[in-house]
């Protein structure tokens, strides 16, 4: 046991935060702690510059870009870039698809995807969920019936983030009808400028526009973007939710919100009733940075699976963000009165958003943190029953 | 950054564990018999310096020896004579004493805190005045915990040169012990020092760092008692899981029900993020005396929390048979009750975190 990070460990969180303060644009980072949206092309510009330091796809085979980092030092990476207000490396890139790629993927399919992938030259987004396929994903209908060299794609992806501005999109879509419904599902890649595909967006409550349905119409795959075999889609989407782990509990991102509450709160520092709010705040961030440590310090074959505890990291670290959100809504006072913010468009609204609005708007957006990538309902009995043993619920 | 116990501290873990466990299981209690177990297996000298004739375990044994303490509701003064009087003796470099504790041939406790002043240590008002070569000690302090074991008292009292430090033996002319119950089932006292005449050599420590001594060992036994109340909260949490997958009604174990498993979850999330942060105040009891205070002043307050959730939740999810004396899960909570109260409460802590300027301060 040694719970103090090592003097090698120290130097690499140095050696990050001077990297990235130095490469990456102020004016992107300052964007990114103001809680507002980042244009497409600064996301590229900012992934680009990880990527030339090893920063975007650390945890991929060294073989395709990865690095001899430890769990711990990954993590410590991501806490940083989250913490300096670095765009994140785009996750549906470099944590979900490029893995599956390289694990699964033929050899034609890797030299092509990832390198590209981890350079974001192509933006990849998430097809999993549908209308009748959320909480429940293995319900999934959308049919990919194979014809000749393709496959004809046809039927609904919805709550895809960034469908607008992708180029392809990974989905699991249904090749077969098994005894059981995880059974024939597989994973294809298609390029989202093939014809037959409709993008629609979805405006959230936050203002902004990063949702979307994508309607696919008899669309035509070449055979050769299936990844894998068909029909083993639902082992490589666990094989994906297995993956990196390190920045689950996003506690860089938490770290940079309190940093703002101290920045815009002023004299509510000194209100007992809101001062004890931030510190309970800050204790629930410090006891999650150390959850997270040991949960990813508890390094695991991705074959395993999932570690059941990560569980533990989605749910805290999106309340820790959710508490960060509300702290800062809470800071603006009745200035949040006048602090609304314009329906549509992510871009087009970004130039000129007022600061205030930044925030009321981050904190609409921060209820998503208890709902996506399994809702945190679906996380509890994921606890009950793999952690804790307990029965089938009834 | 490495949590995982070496093979060493497992072994510790796995021999303490079974001690614990036999401990608990005896019909009649021995408590001379345990302490000399205690004894034997070197735990009475696991906390301190080799220099000080320890065995100078480093605190993350303390915390698994207390892990497994608080896992078998351990009744033996370990954290009060050993972790608290024992570090603040070493601190002080009372070394005789502190080769009769690690011997087992005496024990002592702290008496720190005093009638209506809450957890307020710092400036007693049991007050020592000079004389001849010796001192006159008066005062009163209340619930001072392993007093019932103690052979010697260790009582921070006010003079003109600020606060000193004196061991009293208990059996001193002038010394009132008053044994109470505690809501665990325990005892422990309030103890008056009524004109006490002490010699010279009563006095340990030293009126210019006492305070921060004083202040350091406290913080080791609030580590300590994060320890066991996590060890403790994670046995009661298995004992209600084990419960909902026995209690039958409507024909069928209570625990398939997703309402009782997304409350044992949120239990199980509550002790993992308690663990984490009593990991941080162990990391963190060598560093300034300002950034150990937060953290372990933090870390108490959100074990404290999780201990009122957990036990409270443990006894709502066994129904009835969770207000029963006889169950064991009710012991535990009142035990986890017991040890939210020592050394200061929630309250209490989260004002330390907050004078200390936050925790993330600097």
């Amino acid at each position: 046991m040694d719970f103090s990070f090592t003097e090698e460990e120290k130097r690499f969180r140095a050696e990050v935060r001077r990297t990235l303060i130095e490469q990456v644009p102020g004016h992107i980072r300052q964007a990114v702690r103001e809680e507002k949206p980042v244009p497409r092309e600064w996301m590229v510009e900012a992934q680009r510059i990880l990527n030339r330091n090893g920063y975007a796809v650390p945890h991929w085979p060294q073989a395709w870009g990865g690095r001899d980092w430890s769990a711990v030092q990954r993590a410590i990476l991501a806490e940083e870039i989250d913490r300096a207000g670095v765009p994140k490396p785009l996750p549906f890139n470099v944590a979900l698809v490029g893995p599956v790629i390289a694990a699964f993927g033929s050899e034609e399919q890797k030299r092509r995807f990832l390198a590209p992938i981890a350079n974001l030259d192509l933006w990849f987004c998430q097809g999993f969920s549908e209308p009748g396929a959320g909480s429940d994903l293995a319900s999934l209908k959308m049919a990919a019936v194979r014809d000749g060299d393709h496959y004809r794609v046809s039927g609904q992806k919805i709550w895809t983030t960034y469908a607008h501005k992708a180029d392809w999109i990974f989905c699991l879509v249904r090749t077969a009808q098994g005894a059981r419904k995880h059974e024939g599902i597989s994973f294809l890649l298609i390029d989202l400028t093939t014809p037959g595909i409709e993008v629609r967006p979805i405006r959230t409550i936050d203002g902004y526009h990063h949702l979307n349905e994508v309607f696919f119409d008899d669309v035509l795959v070449p055979a050769g973007n299936l990844v894998g075999e068909e029909g083993k889609g639902w082992s490589y989407a666990r094989y994906l939710l297995g993956q990196e782990r390190t920045s689950m509990g996003n506690v860089g991102v938490s770290h940079r919100r309190l940093d703002r509450v101290g920045e815009i709160a002023g004299p509510l520092l000194d209100d007992p009733a809101y001062r004890r709010r931030l510190t309970w705040a800050e204790i629930e961030l410090k006891a999650l940075e150390i959850t997270q440590m040991r949960v990813v310090a508890n390094e695991r074959p991705p074959s395993a699976g999932p570690d059941p505890k990560t569980s533990i990291l989605k749910v805290k670290g999106g309340e820790v963000l959710q508490t960060a959100a509300e702290l800062l809504l809470d800071a603006l006072g009745p200035e949040a009165l006048t602090a609304g913010f314009p329906e549509g468009g992510d871009e087009q609204p970004f130039h000129g958003l007022d600061a205030r609005s930044a925030l009321v708007s981050a904190y609409f957006s921060s209820r998503k943190y208890s709902i996506f990538g399994g809702a945190n309902e679906i996380q509890r009995n994921i606890l009950a029953k793999a952690v804790l043993g307990m029965g089938k619920a009834a | 950054m490495n949590f995982e116990p070496s093979e060493e501290q497992q072994l510790l873990a796995a021999s303490v564990a079974r001690l614990f466990e036999d401990h608990g299981a005896q019909t009649s209690a021995d408590p001379a018999g345990q302490w000399r177990d205690y004894r034997d297996m070197g735990l009475l000298g696991l906390p301190f310096a080799e220099a000080s004739g320890g065995l100078g375990g480093r605190f993350e044994d303390v915390m698994l020896v207390m892990e497994a303490y608080g896992r078998a509701l351990g009744q033996a003064p370990y954290p009060a004579a050993v972790v608290l009087a024992g570090r603040l003796l070493e601190a002080a470099g009372a070394d005789a004493l502190l080769a009769d504790l690690i011997a087992g041939e005496k024990l002592a406790a702290v008496a720190l805190y005093e009638p209506g002043r809450r957890y307020r240590w710092n400036d007693p008002t049991t007050v020592a005045e000079r004389e001849g070569e010796g001192w006159t000690l008066t005062g009163a302090k209340i619930a001072v915990s392993g007093a019932d074991a103690a052979t010697v008292l260790l009582c921070p009292a006010s003079t003109a040169e600020g606060v000193r430090l004196f061991a009293v033996p208990a059996e001193t002319a002038g010394v009132a012990v008053d044994l109470r119950p505690t809501p665990d089932g325990r005892q422990a006292a309030d103890v008056r020092f009524d004109a006490v005449s002490l010699p010279a050599e009563a006095e340990i420590g030293d009126p210019a760092t006492n305070h921060g001594l004083i202040a350091a060992a406290i913080d080791g036994a609030i580590a300590a008692s994060c320890a066991e109340m996590v060890g403790a909260m994670e046995k009661l949490l298995d004992l209600t899981v084990d419960y909902l997958a026995t209690r039958q009604q409507f024909g069928v174990a209570i625990g398939s029900f997703q309402a009782l498993q997304h409350r044992a979850a949120d239990m199980l999330m509550a002790i993992e993020q308690a663990r984490s942060m009593t990991i941080h105040a162990v990391a963190m009891l060598e560093a300034e005396a300002r950034p150990r205070g937060a953290a372990v002043a933090a870390a108490k307050a959100l074990v404290n929390r999780t201990s009122r959730f957990v036990g409270q939740q443990a006894i709502q999810l066994h129904g009835g048979m969770g207000l029963t004396s006889e169950y064991p899960a009710g012991r535990y909570f009142q035990r986890l009750t017991v040890l939210e109260n020592l050394y200061g409460d929630t309250d209490h802590h989260l004002d330390r975190v907050e004078a200390a300027g936050g925790l993330r301060a600097g």
